[in-house]
């Protein structure tokens, strides 16, 4: 019983009990894991997002080189101009981790200018995207044409949607950072977001790298 | 290696199934179940008319011994309990043991348990490879294309030019290959006496593999949700026998002879009626009319529909009557039926009736 | 130890001093800007129990066509509808909100939490699953409901063969889908970040324990059937070719995605009445749990494993031997954690001192019913054997055996269990028993005989069958069976509306029940526990009654926290994408510029409220 005695002891003493011991919303941490509560529900929706575009990206696998005429992803990838873009992507990567450490050092002003170029970076991306589809449709591979189209349509719009949802978050999180609404020791909502950006990222690089550059090296 | 291995288990399989121990343990687990399975049900999967039902069956009733022993044990443990550890009139309120658990028990109750079911997942793989094998080249096999469709089913024999629907002739101890696929929706082929089921997905070809031990009719139907009318998708499976006048052989030259001509005045009249009104946009009477192409919406072959003891997928019995009934208007015969109301007069529909069920 | 040391009941703290942003609203305002754990999860419950309801009236109507042989009481695409929503119902209406009520409820409590770690994100969950359930069911108002089954095999479901119905169905499911997910990661926040000190994870109730994997199931397995549900929606809004067959598409890549999350679903409609039976049998045998971090593990072994076994569902659909080997072997292996549970169950009840109040009733009924469907769950593990009872009855009987004889007993006995600590007040014994018997009667009535017609050679999902196929004798014990489950369910709903006015007062603690729900009020206050409290053991209610040294210490002066504030943006934001759906009936409907409008429009509504969100005080 003493052991038991002991144990309650120690937990009263490191300050797990008492006055404002529990998170009750998302704008309060709790530290049990040792990882506060917004990071870890970003962690558990990441794991999430895996499954979904591992479902998009196995079916575009599933359907390669199976369609039934339309063109074929050789004739209508353009390396170069996607190369720009993934590097553009590949920069807002290293921009976000700029806006993350700043944040973290209490340089809100820096951070959140780091955030707007991030999130230009990402709209950029969404511009060459959109270019991308334009010119495709143009050369004449649509939604219906095969289940290429089908398939790398709807793969790489989810993966733009997704970009474009987290260009609005950036810009949500560089406002509140900017009203003062996120301060230095909330430095964790800039982290989230970071944490949602190079996951985009990564997506992109599989994608840019099994997708375009796996035809050109077949 | 693996191959191999699967190989030999499904030899064992099979001389397992085909001899002493299956007749060993049937009795056994006919007494567990008390006859609760009449064996004269016209579709009883545990009364296997073919090889494919027969592996099914004894593994349904190695399971079935298994899974009453493992009932037996949950179900009297938990009856005991409650006999002999209900609270009784009088008891004081004390607190039973308040014990945690015992490891010996959980690795008994883990142990145990996974012993058995790695034994029983070998003799399943066996199994798996013994239903898939090809059969073996210098043998004897009728192959036969199926095409499901809303909601009736077309056979066409590879080794003929014979197209029938929905009754589908084999013969006796001949293996039998089924090349599987649909015009339009998954369906599943499935007649319960002699095989287990199998899906017909359009725009793949599934084999299904069998070897019919009896001779009779069998009755099926088809086992994948299919749209409106799938309860009234059936099969009909007739195994002939090797010799007499009721032989396979004799069934096949008799499909393979061109559609008798008409003799009555009805059946001319009829004849005309199906020249003339439609009919023959999607049926074919070899030596008749012939569709250059069949499609997802085509019927059946008629060339001897007459032969045929049911029509409509089994929806009804073959005669003068429901023939005229189900060509003026197929619809209220079967919901959503593809077959196109022609609004035949009376008399068209008697005559076209007449002159179908003369094609024997 | 045999008299209680201390009482539940005397266990007072000084009064809390709570600070809010917002004061709280009352009456139906409240409940539609609540954030509070404890009502979004009755809400839940009783939009779980009521779409439970409607999917028994749904199975009475066509066990009335099915009671005899070529009946024609209605037709087959009727037919096809009403099995589609029956099971589709029952599934992702009835008996997962009927869950979640329970996870909502009950998490925070068990864990010795004040409330969920997002609860407005938690609100907008269960409006999200409101508007779900309000589109699929809106079905049967615009063209009929959907008729492909609840599995919606493609390419039934697809333009060329599915109705108006199937885009309210995947649509619906979407917005499920989306409430699933968010929920999911809430919960796991929840239940890893937020448990009261001492609360080790070994010593979190084994229901907790089955709330957190399943949240990992629904997290890791919803992606998948969305990718094929918009999959499936793209080629019926936008004429892809995914499922087109003419193009190439294959119809297997809806079955592989399906399944992916539809076998991991199974547990999860599982594993919480497994939770609620972990929780009530060891009560009312007054011992502890047998082998509970065993039954803790073999749960998670469960959902760890439930994800490798999803294509024994498609045995028949000739996928090759060795991928039909590898599955037969991976299901098979679920057995082993399942015995484990059982035998454990078995054990908490060998010795103990056991009284039968109705939630022992349906705990006890529990074990055998589940077993036997678990062990014909084992017969469809063996790919030969499943040749013949895939799409027959035969699996018609296993999967009632599990969810009916399972999931469902399970959660009554969780309703009768927890109804004191949700209302206060006791629901009637005697009609909760008369409630059980006939339950168990019409249910082993209607699903016993269906073993017998799969092996009959019967499929399921046919509208009617002829005389001499000789079915008739158990479909008709079958529909008797229904109406016998139709009259206990109609004693169960008029015992639950008398007894939340007339029951008997529960007081804390009615069941003499060992973990921490039972340390708060019934119903409990607002913020659940007046002062936090330290957990010493995986019993701490009971071993504060019974063990001496264990006692839970209220503290001395009343204990000071924030509370979450009453919040609209979560029925807003649902709202806006509630919009985007209706955007996609509407193309249905009026094919056009329409969709764009509307998904516009929700879209910008979405990010605008999205905005008020995070910048709302909480």
């Amino acid at each position: 019983m003493s052991a038991h005695a002991a144990e309650a002891a120690d937990l009263i003493d490191h300050g797990h009990a008492g006055d404002d011991g529990h998170g009750h919303d998302e704008l309060v941490e709790n530290n049990y894991m040792k990882v506060p509560n917004v990071k870890l529900a970003i962690w558990t929706f990441l794991g999430s997002e895996c499954m979904f575009f591992g479902s998009l990206i196995a079916t575009y696998f599933f359907y390669l080189d199976k369609s039934i005429g339309g063109l074929l992803p050789k004739e209508v990838f353009s390396i170069g101009i996607t190369s720009i873009s993934t590097f553009i992507l590949l920069t807002s990567s290293f921009t976000m981790a700029m806006a993350v450490d700043t944040a973290k050092s209490g340089l809100m002003s820096k951070s959140r200018n780091w955030l707007l170029i991030t999130a230009l970076c990402g709209a950029t991306f969404v511009g060459f995207q959109v270019y991308e589809f334009w010119h495709f449709v143009h050369l004449g591979l649509t939604l219906q044409t095969s289940l290429f189209g089908s398939t790398f349509y709807v793969m790489t719009g989810f993966h733009g949607a997704h970009v474009s949802v987290g260009v609005i978050w950036l810009l949500m999180v560089a406002k509140l950072v900017h009203s003062g609404k996120i301060p230095a020791e909330r430095a964790v909502f800039v982290e989230s977001a970071g944490l949602y950006w190079h996951f985009v990222d990564i997506v992109w690089i599989v994608i840019f790298t099994f997708v375009y550059l796996l035809e050109f090296a077949k | 290696m693996f191959r191999k291995t699967t190989k030999q288990l499904s030899d064992w399989l099979i001389a397992a199934t085909s001899s002493r121990s299956f007749a060993l343990l049937a009795p056994i687990a006919v007494a567990l179940l008390l006859g609760a399975c009449s064996s004269n049900h016209p579709r009883d999967t545990l009364n296997p008319a073919g090889d494919g039902a027969q592996i099914s069956a004894w593994f349904f009733w190695l399971y079935m011994i298994l899974d009453t022993v493992i009932f037996a044990i949950v179900v009297g443990a938990l009856t005991i309990a409650l006999l002999k550890f209900s609270k009784k009139k009088g008891d004081d309120d004390s607190l039973p043991p308040q014990n945690h658990g015992n490891m010996k028990l959980e690795v008994i109750w883990t142990v145990i348990p996974t012993l058995i079911l790695v034994v029983l997942g070998v003799i399943t793989i066996g199994g798996v490879f013994k239903l898939a094998e090809k059969p073996a080249e210098e043998q004897k096999v009728i192959e036969v294309d199926v095409t499901g469709k809303q909601w009736w089913w077309e056979f066409d024999y590879r080794d003929s030019k014979i197209s029938t629907a929905n009754e589908l002739h084999v013969e006796e101890g001949t293996q039998v290959a089924l090349h599987l696929t649909s015009a339009d929706v998954i369906h599943a082929f499935w007649v319960p006496r002699v095989s287990g089921k199998r899906d017909a997905t359009p725009g793949r070809s599934y084999p299904l593999y069998f070897k019919p031990f009896e001779k009779g009719e069998f009755v099926g139907q088809c086992a994948e949700l299919c749209g409106a009318s799938h309860a009234r998708m059936g099969i009909k499976m007739i195994v002939h026998p090797v010799k007499g006048a009721d032989s396979y052989d004799n069934w096949v030259k008799g499909q393979l002879a061109q559609a008798a001509a008409p003799t009555t005045a009805l059946q001319k009249a009829g004849k005309k009626v199906f020249e003339t009104k439609g009919c023959a946009s999607c049926h074919t009477i070899r030596g008749v009319k012939e569709l250059s192409q069949r499609s997802r919406t085509t019927g059946p072959d008629l060339t001897h529909v007459g032969s045929r003891t049911t029509i409509a997928a089994l929806a009804l019995t073959n005669n003068e009557e429901n023939l005229a009934k189900w060509v003026k208007n197929p619809q209220s015969v079967k919901e959503a039926a593809l077959m196109t109301n022609l609004n035949l007069s009376d008399a068209d529909a008697k005559a076209v009736a007449a002159y179908l069920f003369s094609l024997k | 130890m045999s008299a209680k040391l201390h009482d539940i009941e005397a266990l007072q703290a000084p009064e809390p001093h709570m600070h809010y942003e917002r004061p709280g609203k009352t009456g139906l305002m409240d409940w539609l800007t609540t954030v509070d754990h404890k009502k979004v999860g009755v809400v839940y419950w009783a939009a779980g129990a009521f779409f439970l309801l409607v999917g028994g009236l749904e199975a009475l109507l066509f066990r009335i066509q099915l009671a005899v042989p070529d009946n024609d009481f209605m037709g087959g695409e009727t037919f096809n509808g009403l099995v589609t929503m029956h099971a589709t119902t029952m599934v992702f209406l009835a008996i997962m909100p009927m869950t979640a009520g329970f996870a909502n409820f009950l998490v925070p409590l068990l864990i010795g939490a004040r409330d969920v770690a997002f609860p407005r994100l938690n609100a907008w969950s269960l409006w999200t699953f409101l508007g779900g359930a309000l589109v699929i069911n809106a079905s049967f108002l615009f063209g009929g409901p959907p008729a492909a089954g609840w599995t919606g095999y493609a390419p039934l479901t697809g333009p060329e063969f599915g109705g108006t119905g199937i885009d309210f169905w995947w649509s619906g499911l979407a917005l499920l889908s989306a409430s699933s997910m968010a929920a999911s990661i809430n919960f796991i926040v929840t239940i890893l970040n937020m448990r009261a000190p001492g609360m080790t994870l070994l010593r979190v109730p084994v229901l907790g324990w089955m709330m957190l994997v399943i949240q990992f199931l629904l997290a890791l397995s919803f992606p998948p059937v969305t990718v094929g549900l918009i999959l499936l929606g793209f080629d019926r809004m936008f004429g892809t070719t995914f499922y087109n067959v003419s193009m190439g598409g294959d119809p297997q890549l809806w079955q592989h995605l399906f399944w992916l999350f539809g076998h991991p679903e199974v547990y999860v409609l599982i594993l919480p009445a497994m939770g609620i039976v972990s929780e009530i049998l060891p009560v009312f045998a007054r011992r502890p749990l047998f082998g509970q971090t065993a039954v803790i593990f073999s749960g998670i072994f469960i959902g760890f494993v439930g994800f490798g076994v999803w294509a024994h569902h498609m045995f028949t659909a000739g996928m090759g031997p060795v991928a039909d080997a590898a599955f037969a072997a991976t299901t098979a292996i679920i057995a082993i954690p399942t015995g484990v549970k059982i035998f454990n169950w078995l054990g908490t009840l060998w010795g103990g001192k056991m009284t039968y109040p109705t939630p022992m009733l349906f705990a006890i009924a529990f074990i055998p019913i589940f077993t036997l469907g678990g062990l014909s769950g084992l017969m469809h593990a063996a790919a030969p054997l499943d040749l013949q009872q895939h799409d027959s009855y035969f699996v018609v009987a296993h999967f009632h055996y599990v969810l009916v004889g399972g999931a469902l007993l399970g959660l009554f006995a969780g309703t009768y269990f927890y109804f004191p600590k949700v209302t206060g007040r006791m629901m009637s014994d005697g009609l909760g028993k008369a409630h059980f018997w006939l339950f168990l009667i019409g249910m082993n009535i209607t699903f016993f005989p269906q073993h017998m017609l799969g092996n009959e050679g019967m499929p399921r999902r046919i509208y009617t069958y002829p005389a001499d196929a000789q079915w008739d004798l158990y479909n008709m014990l079958g529909t008797i069976g229904v109406i016998i489950m139709t009259v206990a369910m109609l004693i169960f709903v008029y015992n639950v509306i008398v007894s939340v006015k007339k029951g008997a007062i529960a007081g804390r603690d009615p069941w003499d029940a060992a973990t921490l729900e039972w340390l708060t009020e019934s119903p409990p206050k607002v913020q659940n526990f007046d002062f936090t409290p330290i957990v010493l053991s995986e019993r701490p209610v009971w071993d504060h009654k019974y063990t001496e040294g264990m006692e839970i210490i209220a503290p001395e002066k009343g204990e000071s926290f924030h509370m979450p504030s009453y919040s609209w943006k979560p029925m807003i934001s649902s709202g806006f994408v509630l919009m985007l759906i209706i955007g996609i009936l509407l193309n249905t409907f009026m094919p056009g510029n329409w969709l764009w409008i509307v998904a516009a429009l929700a879209a910008v509504g979405v990010v605008g409220s999205v905005w008020a969100w995070v910048s709302e005080p909480v």
